[in-house]
């Protein structure tokens, strides 16, 4: 597989000059400036092979926004080598534009006064589409987004979903390879945002659209990435599967153990009337108990599932067994706040360079 | 030559799109168009009343003074009108709306300049006319030859483009302070200005500034003084007047190049 997307030790500092209060302060400013260097993507390196789906994630001021933006050729980056679809971004931004698809969910590049079918005929000629390839897609996409029912409607008065479905087509109109998607269902309902990724999919699937998409609904992760990567302060922090990150950052499961009647009936009880196990393997505490069921929590590392499951079988009768995995919005919380991996990340520099 | 007329194409495509945005609201429209008309008017008017008390203006008579003032209103009204999305590039690059126009795969100045369009702006255009009409009767019996209607629309379109060129260097400097800064104003609306009056009556160095520095002067003045029969500032040659185009190229090239300059050093705002 050709990588579409691949980006070396890719770096970006701004320098943000500060203004003094005051006249004199702001003629002060002019013939020596206060610079402040702020480096808001340091060192990262991606690749993205042709096809995939992949979600970039992180807090904000992460770096995201910064990475899109000098992946798609709007800015310089400062340090680094970077290559989409074989082309440098920088020297080749009218070819790659031509190739790329980029919707902002907070933004859109609808013309505002106009019907929505104004705009997407318009990009026609912004992308120089011949005719019957304009028309063959503007059909599909009318049927896959369903946009019919509010073509001939002024952008300004579409709800935030419509416009959403109306800006995905504009970014798909001229066949890209490649499409980024900056938070795609901000703000949407839950049926607006199940179809977006319903569409989405369909695309990465069919068509084989390569998606590079930020978001911060994890849903968006789960239910269409095959790969995830999550950034802060300007670094690469993870690269992987979502299943991955649960399994390394995903802290305790909980085992739910349904007892029958009569494991109950030989059980102590404590003071507030709940069962109590007493003797539990090495790693595995009672998190709560609430008759008939107990809920047991442990460590990933601790003791394989079905082996807590046998321990359990061996000594109570039991009626039904079920896990509950954390939720992966719990889990990416903790990553950023925690700085789970960031510390895992400098860990890792100290032993490169004792 | 393809690649011009389907940018051609194009561009007519984004104005026009525009001015049906703006249509959605009409009787807006129209009295915008009125309205601009009416101040320009009356810039114009205000100008002439110099003439009540004196009879000439460094030898310049009112009817003079008045083709002068419609042909820089001409030109600047042209600049306005086809330069509008340059003039309001530092409202383009504080919404952010910026990297909309980096994302495609056209010119990025190409889309700023068609970015804007703003009707109310013919009211400037229609002054011009109107003022130019006015000389002519002033003036009564001028002789027109057909290189002097050359030398009126090249040096028009000259005029706009150097005036274009300066809200260009003006936008270009939103890429490192995000605002327009008044000096972009001062020579804007101050161009203008001192384009309506004989640049005789202002200072040497002023003259050569105007001439060699900002060709201002290329776009009004000299065409004008050849309509006039009359002799070229600091003994110029006549034909000096045709090199207005290059002129005005020259200038631009100069704005061109900052400008990519400046899109290189673009910082965008935050996500």
């Amino acid at each position: 597989m050709d990588a579409t997307i691949k980006a070396e030790s890719l770096s970006k500092s701004f320098r943000i000059a500060r203004r003094r209060p005051g006249l004199i302060g702001g003629l002060r400013s002019v013939v020596d400036p206060q610079v402040r260097i702020v480096e808001a993507v340091h060192d990262l390196s991606l690749r993205i092979e042709r096809g995939e789906m992949i979600g970039l994630i992180g807090p904000n001021g992460a770096g995201k926004s910064t990475t899109i933006k000098m992946l798609t050729g709007i800015l310089v980056p400062t340090g680094g080598q970077v290559s989409v679809a074989g082309l440098n971004p920088t020297r080749q931004r009218r070819e790659l534009a031509q190739r790329v698809g980029v919707v902002f969910g907070q933004r859109s590049q609808l013309w505002w006064d106009l019907p929505l079918i104004d705009s997407l005929r318009l990009l026609r000629y912004l992308y120089r589409v011949p005719a019957e390839r304009h028309a063959a897609n503007l059909k599909r996409l009318r049927a896959l987004l369903a946009l019919d029912e509010f073509i001939d409607t002024p952008v300004r008065q579409l709800s935030l979903g419509q416009r959403m479905r109306g800006d995905l087509a504009a970014a798909l109109l001229h066949d890209p390879e490649l499409l980024y998607l900056d938070e795609p269902t901000i703000g949407l309902d839950v049926v607006a945002k199940a179809r977006i990724r319903e569409f989405l999919r369909a695309i990465n699937a069919e068509q084989g659209v390569t998606v590079l998409l930020t978001t911060h609904d994890m849903d968006d992760i789960e239910m269409l990435c095959q790969r995830t990567l999550i950034i802060d302060h300007g670094r690469k922090l993870y690269d992987g599967t979502v299943a991955d990150i649960r399994v390394r950052f995903g802290g305790e499961r909980t085992l739910i153990a349904e007892f029958s009647p009569s494991a109950l009936a030989a059980l102590p009880y404590d003071d507030g009337g709940q069962p109590l196990l007493t003797e539990l393997p090495a790693g595995v505490r009672q998190a709560r108990a609430e008759i008939p069921r107990i809920w047991l929590s442990f460590e990933r590392g601790a003791i394989p599932a079905h082996e807590l499951v046998a321990w359990l079988g061996a000594r109570y009768q039991l009626r039904d067994v079920t896990f509950q995995e954390p939720e992966i919005e719990d889990v990416i919380r903790r990553i950023y706040e925690e700085g789970l991996l960031l510390r895992e990340h400098e860990a890792s520099l100290m032993i490169n360079h004792p | 030559m393809n690649a011009i007329m389907s940018d051609l194409r194009l561009y007519r495509r984004l104005i026009l799109m525009q001015v049906r945005a703006q249509l959605q609201y009409k009787i807006n429209v129209v009295i915008d168009i009125l309205g601009y008309l009416a101040v320009t008017i009356l810039e114009f008017l205000s100008m002439l009343i110099y003439f009540v008390p004196f009879p000439t203006m460094f030898g310049w008579r009112i009817g003079e003074v008045a083709m002068l003032a419609a042909v820089a209103s001409f030109s600047f009204g042209l600049a306005e009108l086809f330069g509008a999305g340059i003039d309001v590039f530092d409202e383009t690059i504080r919404r952010g709306d910026f990297d909309r126009v980096l994302l495609r795969p056209v010119g990025a100045l190409f889309l700023v300049a068609s970015s804007e369009f703003r009707l109310r702006r013919l009211g400037r255009l229609t002054e011009g006319i109107l003022a130019f009409i006015v000389s002519l009767v002033l003036l009564h019996g001028i002789k027109w030859t057909p290189l002097k209607l050359l030398v009126l629309s090249i040096s028009v379109m000259s005029g706009a483009l150097i005036f274009m060129s300066i809200l260009l260097m003006g936008a270009t400097m939103c890429f490192w302070t995000v605002q327009t800064t008044e000096l972009t104003n001062i020579l804007f609306y101050g161009g203008r200005e001192m384009l309506s009056y004989p640049i005789t009556i202002y200072h040497q160095v002023l003259q050569r500034i105007l001439l060699f520095v900002i060709p201002l002067a290329f776009g009004a003045y000299l065409p004008t003084c050849y309509l006039l029969d009359r002799a070229l500032p600091l003994g110029l040659p006549g034909w000096v007047v045709f090199l207005a185009p290059a002129a005005a190229l020259a200038f631009a090239s100069i704005a061109v190049r900052l400008w990519s300059f400046g899109v290189r050093r673009y910082q965008s705002t935050g996500s």
